[in-house]
This record gives C-alpha cells, sequence and structure tokens, in this order.
C-alpha cells in the first residue's frame, strides 16, 4: 500500500513535469517573440497584425510585423484565428490589418458567386469592401487555390497531367484509384460534386475515403490512395513529390492573397500601403510554397522563415 | 421520502428538456438532413457498430485474462506496474493514440479498430484488477482453509466476487468507446464521425446533429441494455449494490 502511493506520488511528479515541460516550450515561442518587440522603437505609430491558423497565415503576418517593425512601428500580433473570428476583428477594428485570400473573401463574407479569374475576383471583392472602409492592397501572385494532388511518379505512368486526363483514366477504369477527401471538399456543393460535374466523371463512393485535412498529404505519399484534394501551396507538395493536377476547365476559384487594411489606418500612416505593396508584390505561388516546405517539412521556426525571406528581398538588412 | 419526491421532479424537468430540444431542433429544420438521407445515416451507422463492437470485443477478449494474470500469487509483486500503466494509458487524449497508431498502421478502418481496441483495454483492465484485489481477504483464507486449489479459488471465489467490478467496466469501456469511435473518421476509419465532422466544417447544425444524435442514442441503449445483462449475469447472492446504481 505504502509503496502504491510511493509510485503515485511519483508518477504524478513525472506528469507534472512533462506539463511544465510543456509549457516551457511555449514559453520559448513567447521569448523569441518579445525579443523582436525589443528591437522596434515604435517611434512611428503602434499598428495590429492579425492571421489566421494555419502555417501560411503564421508566415504572412510574421512577414508584415517584422517588416512593419524594422520600419519604425511599434506591432501588436494577433494570430492564430479562425477565418470568420480575424474578419470580424477587422471589421471591429480590434485588428488593422491581415492577408485575405480573394475567394474566400468574395463567397463566404459577401456572399457573391464564385469567380475562377483571379484579377475579376480580385476587382470584385476590392469593390465591394469599399463599403465597408477596408482597402484591398496589390494582389499577390500567389493562388492558395484547392488542388487535385497525386504523386509524381503515379501521375506519369498514367499518363495524368490535368482534370481531364484523370476523368478519362476514372471513366475508363472506374476502381482504380482511390480518392482522399476532407469533410468539407465532400460535402460542398463547389467540392467534388461540382469538380465531377464540371469535368464529366464520378469517383465511387466506395474509392473516397474521407479524413482529417492535414492528413491528405500522409496519406498520399504513404500509398493510402492514389489521388486526394489539397491546397495549392502547401509546402508538403513538393515536399513529399507530389503534383498538382492542371485544372485545364477552370472549375476552382481564385485564391490569390492580398494584405487587407482598414481604411482609417491608411488614411493615418499612408506609408503602411507602399510597405505591404513591396510584400504583397514579390510573393508568387512557389516563393509560397517554399516558405510553407521550410517551416512544414523541415520544421524551421516561422519567425526565423519570415526574416530570413525579408533579408534575401533586401527589405530588411 | 422528501428524496424521492425531488428526484421524481428533476427527471420530469429533465424529460421536459429533452423534448423541447427535439421540437426546437425540429421546428427550426435541423432534422431536415437526416430525414433526406435515411440510407447514409444507416450505412454509417452500422460502419460506427462494427468499429465500437470489433474494438469492444477484442479489449474485453485480451484485458480481462491480462487483469487475471497480474493478480495471480505470482506477479502479486508487480501488479502496481500494470495499474499505474493503465492509469498513465487513460490520461493519454484518444487523438493521440490515434495520431500514433497511423504513423505505424496508415490510416483507414483497422487502424481505427486497433487504436480504439488500445483505448478500450484500459478501463476493463484496471477494473478487472482492482475487483479481484479488493475481494475480502477472509474469504480467500477461508477458501484456502478447506483446502481449494488455486485455479478452484479463481474460479470459485475471485472471479463471481470481482464479477460485479469487471463488468462495470466492460460496460464503461463499451460506452466511452461509441463516443470515442467518432473521432475513427479523421483518420479515414469511416463511421458517424463523418456527419459530425462535415457538420462543423460546413457550420451546418442539421448535418452535425444527424451524426451526434445517432451517438448519443447508440451510447445510452448500450448503457441501459449492458446494466441489464449485469444483472443477469451476476449471481443472486452478490447483487449487493446494483440497486444503487
Amino acid at each position: 500500500m505504502k509503496r502504491m502511493v510511493a509510485t503515485k506520488s511519483l508518477m504524478l511528479l513525472l506528469l507534472t513535469l512533462m506539463m511544465l515541460a510543456v509549457a516551457a516550450c511555449g514559453q520559448d515561442q513567447a521569448g523569441s517573440d518579445q525579443q523582436q518587440q525589443t528591437e522596434a522603437n515604435g517611434e512611428k505609430g503602434t499598428v495590429t497584425v492579425g492571421g489566421k491558423d494555419f502555417t501560411e497565415q503564421h508566415l504572412l503576418s510574421k512577414i508584415t510585423s517584422i517588416y512593419l517593425k524594422e520600419k519604425g512601428y511599434d506591432v501588436k500580433e494577433a494570430s492564430n484565428m479562425g477565418s470568420s473570428v480575424v474578419r470580424s476583428a477587422l471589421e471591429n477594428g480590434q485588428i488593422d490589418m491581415y492577408w485575405e485570400y480573394t475567394g474566400t473573401a468574395l463567397v463566404i463574407y459577401q456572399k457573391q458567386a464564385v469567380e475562377t479569374d483571379p484579377d475579376v475576383a480580385y476587382e470584385k471583392v476590392k469593390e465591394k469592401d469599399k463599403e465597408n472602409n477596408l482597402a484591398w492592397l496589390n494582389k499577390a501572385n500567389f493562388n492558395n487555390t484547392y488542388a487535385i494532388l497525386m504523386r509524381q511518379d503515379k501521375a506519369e505512368e498514367l499518363g495524368i497531367k490535368s482534370i481531364t486526363d484523370l476523368a478519362n483514366y476514372v471513366n475508363a477504369n472506374p476502381t482504380a484509384l482511390k480518392f482522399a477527401s476532407n469533410a468539407e471538399f465532400y460535402a460542398r456543393q463547389d467540392g467534388i460534386k461540382g469538380l465531377e460535374k464540371h469535368y464529366g466523371f464520378t469517383f465511387p463512393a466506395e474509392n473516397v475515403v474521407k479524413m482529417d485535412s492535414g492528413l491528405l498529404y500522409n496519406a498520399l505519399k504513404e500509398k493510402q490512395v492514389d489521388v486526394s484534394v489539397g491546397f495549392a501551396t502547401d509546402g508538403r507538395i513538393e515536399g513529399f513529390n507530389l503534383v498538382a493536377l492542371e485544372d485545364d476547365k477552370n472549375f476552382f476559384p481564385a485564391y490569390n492573397g492580398a494584405p487587407v487594411v482598414r481604411q482609417e489606418v491608411i488614411d493615418k500612416y499612408p506609408e503602411i500601403a507602399d510597405l505591404l505593396n513591396q510584400i504583397a508584390d514579390r510573393l508568387d505561388t512557389e516563393t509560397m510554397m517554399k516558405l510553407n516546405y521550410s517551416v512544414d517539412v523541415e520544421h524551421k521556426d516561422v519567425a526565423e522563415v519570415a526574416r530570413e525571406w525579408l533579408v534575401s528581398q533586401q527589405l530588411i538588412e | 421520502m422528501r428524496s424521492k419526491h425531488v428526484e421524481r421532479v428533476i427527471r420530469a424537468l429533465l424529460f421536459l428538456l429533452v423534448i423541447a430540444f427535439f421540437a426546437w431542433a425540429y421546428v427550426s429544420g435541423a432534422f431536415q438532413f437526416i430525414l433526406d438521407n435515411p440510407d447514409d445515416l444507416i450505412y454509417l451507422t452500422q460502419q460506427h457498430l462494427k468499429l465500437v463492437g470489433l474494438s469492444s470485443l477484442f479489449a474485453v477478449i485480451v484485458a480481462v485474462p491480462l487483469g487475471i494474470l497480474v493478480t495471480r500469487p505470482r506477479f502479486k509483486k508487480y501488479d502496481w506496474i500494470a495499474i499505474n500503466l493503465a492509469n498513465i494509458g487513460q490520461t493519454v487524449p484518444s487523438l493521440a493514440i490515434l495520431a500514433l497508431v497511423m504513423t505505424y498502421l496508415g490510416i483507414g478502418y483497422v487502424t481505427a479498430v486497433f487504436a480504439l481496441w488500445l483505448y478500450s483495454l484500459l478501463p476493463i483492465l484496471r477494473n478487472t484488477i482492482a475487483g479481484i484485489e479488493n475481494i475480502n481477504k477472509s474469504i480467500i483464507d477461508a477458501g484456502q482453509g478447506m483446502g481449494m486449489t488455486e485455479s478452484q479459488i479463481l474460479w470459485k471465489l475471485e472471479l463471481p466476487n470481482a464479477l460485479f467490478a469487471i463488468l462495470a467496466g466492460i460496460r464503461t469501456s463499451i460506452v466511452i468507446n461509441v463516443g470515442t469511435a467518432a473521432l475513427a473518421f479523421l483518420i479515414g476509419g469511416g463511421g458517424l464521425g463523418d456527419l459530425i465532422f462535415t457538420g462543423i466544417s460546413l457550420y451546418d447544425t442539421g448535418i452535425m446533429l444527424a451524426g451526434a444524435l445517432p451517438v448519443t442514442v447508440l451510447a445510452i441503449t448500450l448503457d441501459f441494455v449492458l446494466g441489464k445483462l449485469e444483472k443477469w449475469i451476476i449471481p443472486k447472492g452478490l447483487q449487493r449494490n446494483l440497486e444503487s446504481l
């Protein structure tokens, strides 16, 4: 009995230590942010940069924050929010700017029709958001749209380059390929159902495996499935030797990233528009994939990757 | 007397709440999805039941003998290891177990069953060990005094007396398993989690309820059936505190 108590308390101690260790890791993260905070002298004014809850967004908000700090602004960071949360925060003035995607703003916030042409989509959201006193700055040249992915070797072996090729192949061999999808893409009208209709083919239901978004790439890499949906700028596409099939009949909407800033803030600090456009003009799909790759596949620190990129672009010393 | 009265009132209130919830859900069209897609629902419910059934069955087959084994005199010294392992295992989130198993077994149905089996083992193991250990020492002494062999002591004294705890462990484990099995969807294992997670990602209450309601009903039904089964299996002479449950 005595020993039981001793062991129990030992276990408790171990658990506590583990929790402390985990907490400490979190602290480290905060610590490195703190360090950058001190570099700022904040002589020009204070701005708050927001961000959503996935790697690409962490990178974009970090790049923006570091750059503005170097240019003499005092920057507060509010990252890791869900899409609708970050948008509300901007509308309420709790944050001053963040990076949004044209397709998301068009369909989700403005309830307009889906648009596959990047320029048209951008003009539409820019125009509509003027009513909300939100300024869309330059559209960056990266498009984080849905992508249909395959393993490079498998795609080559079957001679599949575009979604049309895939549709033809599936029509000829209905049960040959397994398809992985997340819950959302499977259920949405502009998801798998729309895609099948647009390209004129159907994946048999028993050949579709549904899973969490984060596992799609691994399932494909591990040959559990042959085709998967994914996101076009994800670093794991390159990291796992996957290939995104060409959307030759333009089914997927455009999701170009662009900084969105409250008009009030632009009026107060006109320079900020120029600064953010400097960043937006230098980003494209390939760059975004590389940066995501550094974080998702090589497990580098977001702040470090962001800073290195800014230095490589000669935006900061 | 008064407590009985209070109990009745609380029960009635709870029933009213449940009925009110269903009425509200019906009026707000949340059941539309269930009414429109009965086939989907039946298919996924069957899948869910298979996940739970297989994993729980294997868990019982493995955990009960294991619990008996570590309580034998030969291993008595080390049974605290088993208990502590079981306790620690119980604190690992089920999602983490799914993720870990996935790294070795890949995605899909088999992985889901294996992970659920692993997660169901622990409550059964813990209760089996505790049930056997907590038997009044004097009963065992009496058995030894009568000249019973070790296997007689196990089958005639230990197991019948520990049965209540063992069955309670199995019941708990299965009911928890019904809920945990909803996570199988995340690793491509199917089941009712499909509807729950689709509902969450589309922000659609109807689809979410179509998954959550059957899971809840399944859990309650199984709990009830297993409770009845307990009464039926446990020897009459040993049904001491069954009434209090």
